[in-house]
């Protein structure tokens, strides 16, 4: 049974991520006065490509083939360590918030791979913006991550998660506050949004994301793009389960599993409300500005690990 | 116990953990309307705290206190401010000499510091502690924030911060000063942001711009 309800988890995670971004473009179409484009659009979009032919440019290897697919999967097992609507998740243990961040690199350093292999510039620009990115908001995802593991003693997400449950809702500490802001800037940079990077823009001197994979097409497109609307959607759980998991089913009881996946749409929508309120709001940052906006926090999540020794909780 | 009373007693403990963050963003902070409606949050803050504080004592004096500042600090002077940042029509950035992510840091720091030095002194139970650091860490921002920005109007709002810093101080640790007091407080305020007001207009047309690093030459 638990078991079960892990793996609908994961796949609840993976199906319902080409709609989120459905959702949140919409949404952001709406704050813009426009009509926008219906939201299970992704998923046409997804379907088409996978049907498509796999073109290759003249000098692409085989890593350009395999890359796509590895960070697919590197995601879809992300997906799996991070607990939705029942506080248990399909993989966990001792350990599993260095492995979580580290599945992440892993699925970046081969989308990095990707763009660099066919040997084209832009696909080169992207790569070392990305990789300028991933450096520098790797070490404040595991800061945070880690100050949240000592408090609550474990250093599993899922166990996170059901400690942070049993506290009081007045009862944020210091740490939280502090962890969340870091955790919420990495999340955008992890993710491609904007004030980092835009995920709609085909404009050479400011693209990230896109700049990499250009010269993918077909099915290595389709997995890219999925395994991209799937970060977001494993990000979002990810706050969601570490700083606001009220909500979720503790027991394994019908009612309980319902009430916990009607909190987890509720949630889910406030944020991609959020988000692309952000969105619309903001502009994006000049490439040169993004370590500035990093090293905030960078500085928030060392701060919520010395906190953790401060307020001896 | 009623829900309001301990909604009342974790607000005076938690809301710390808010001040922090404000005082954290507003180092971050690359403009100065930012910067107004971080103060004005943080204002809000504190006026939760007050009757938060008002609740627990169960005194009208204090319910006062804080209308007053919620009319004065979360409403007026962010108000004032904004509206002196249209009249003057100068460049909006705060004028930063420590870079932004460095002021991030260097806060952080700072409120380490107030931690480290609050903890001296009480070792009792953690509500007060985190309280009286998060007003020790508002005094010392405030004036880091006057000391880094360049700006005239970052100096008012430093100073802003730092009064903050001292009326949170005073709640925490004798839950309030007497009413009239705080009267004059608040009025001094009141003053001293019309004058400021006034005298930020005089820079801007005596020598077009609002940044004190450059007030070097006399001019007539």
């Amino acid at each position: 049974m638990k078991l079960a309800l892990n793996f609908v988890q994961v796949a609840l995670l993976l199906l319902t991520a080409p709609l989120l971004r459905g959702i949140v473009a919409k949404l952001k179409a709406r704050i813009q006065r426009r009509k926008g484009s219906p939201v299970w659009r992704p998923y046409a979009e997804i379907w088409k490509l996978l049907r498509k032919e796999q073109l290759l440019p003249r000098d692409a290897s085989g890593i350009f083939q395999l890359g796509p697919i590895v960070a697919f999967v590197t995601t879809l097992l992300a997906a799996a360590f991070v607990p939705v609507f029942q506080n248990t998740a399909l993989f966990g243990g001792a350990g599993d918030i260095f492995i979580f961040v580290y599945l992440f690199a892993l699925g970046r350093f081969f989308v990095s791979l990707t763009a660099l292999d066919p040997g084209s510039s832009f696909g080169g620009m992207g790569a070392s913006r990305e990789a300028l990115v991933a450096a520098l908001s790797e070490a404040p995802l595991l800061l945070a991550l880690t100050a949240l593991a000592i408090l609550a003693k474990t250093s599993s997400i899922a166990e996170i998660t059901a400690w942070t449950v049993g506290q009081n809702f007045f009862d944020v500490s210091a740490v939280h506050a502090l962890a969340l802001a870091a955790v919420a800037i990495v999340a955008v940079a992890e993710t491609g949004r904007l004030p980092v990077d835009n995920p709609t823009t085909h404009l050479e001197l400011t693209m990230i994301h896109e700049a990499m994979v250009l010269e993918c097409s077909g099915p290595s497109l389709a997995f890219i793009e999925w395994s991209q609307a799937l970060k977001l959607n494993i990000v979002a759980a990810l706050i969601m389960a570490l700083f606001l998991p009220w909500g979720i089913a503790t027991r394994l009881t019908p009612a309980a599993l319902a009430l916990g996946l009607a909190w987890f749409v509720s949630k889910i929508g406030f944020m991609a409300l959020l988000l692309a309120f952000v969105e619309s709001s903001v502009a994006k940052l000049r490439m040169y500005a993004v370590p500035n906006f990093l090293q905030v926090a960078s500085a928030l999540a060392i701060l919520a690990v010395i906190f953790t020794a401060v307020m001896k909780r | 116990m009623g829900i309001l009373d301990v909604a009342a007693l974790k607000i005076l403990s938690s809301a710390a953990v808010l001040l922090f963050t404000t005082a954290l963003l507003m180092a971050g902070a690359k403009r100065i309307s930012t910067c107004v409606y971080l103060f004005a949050f943080q204002s809000a803050v504190l006026t939760a705290q007050v009757f938060a504080t008002a609740f627990v004592q169960h005194s009208p004096e204090a319910y006062a206190v804080g209308a007053m500042v919620l009319l004065v600090k979360v409403l007026g002077i962010p108000y004032a401010l904004l509206w002196l940042m249209r009249r003057l029509r100068t460049p909006h950035d705060v004028g930063t000499t420590v870079g932004t992510g460095n002021s991030v840091f260097i806060m952080a720091g700072l409120i380490l510091l107030s931690f480290s030095a609050v903890r001296l002194y009480l070792q009792d139970f953690l509500a007060v502690e985190v309280a009286l650091s998060a007003a020790v860490a508002l005094i010392l921002s405030g004036a880091f924030l006057m000391v880094t920005r360049s700006k005239a109007l970052m100096q008012v709002l430093g100073l802003l911060v730092l009064e903050n810093g001292i009326f949170l101080a005073a709640l925490v640790t004798t839950f309030g000063m007497p009413f009239i007091i705080e009267i004059g407080i608040v009025f001094d305020l009141v003053i001293g942001i019309l004058l400021m007001g006034v005298f930020a207009f005089r820079i801007r047309d005596t020598f077009e711009h609002l940044d004190v690093s450059r007030l070097r030459r006399l001019r007539g």
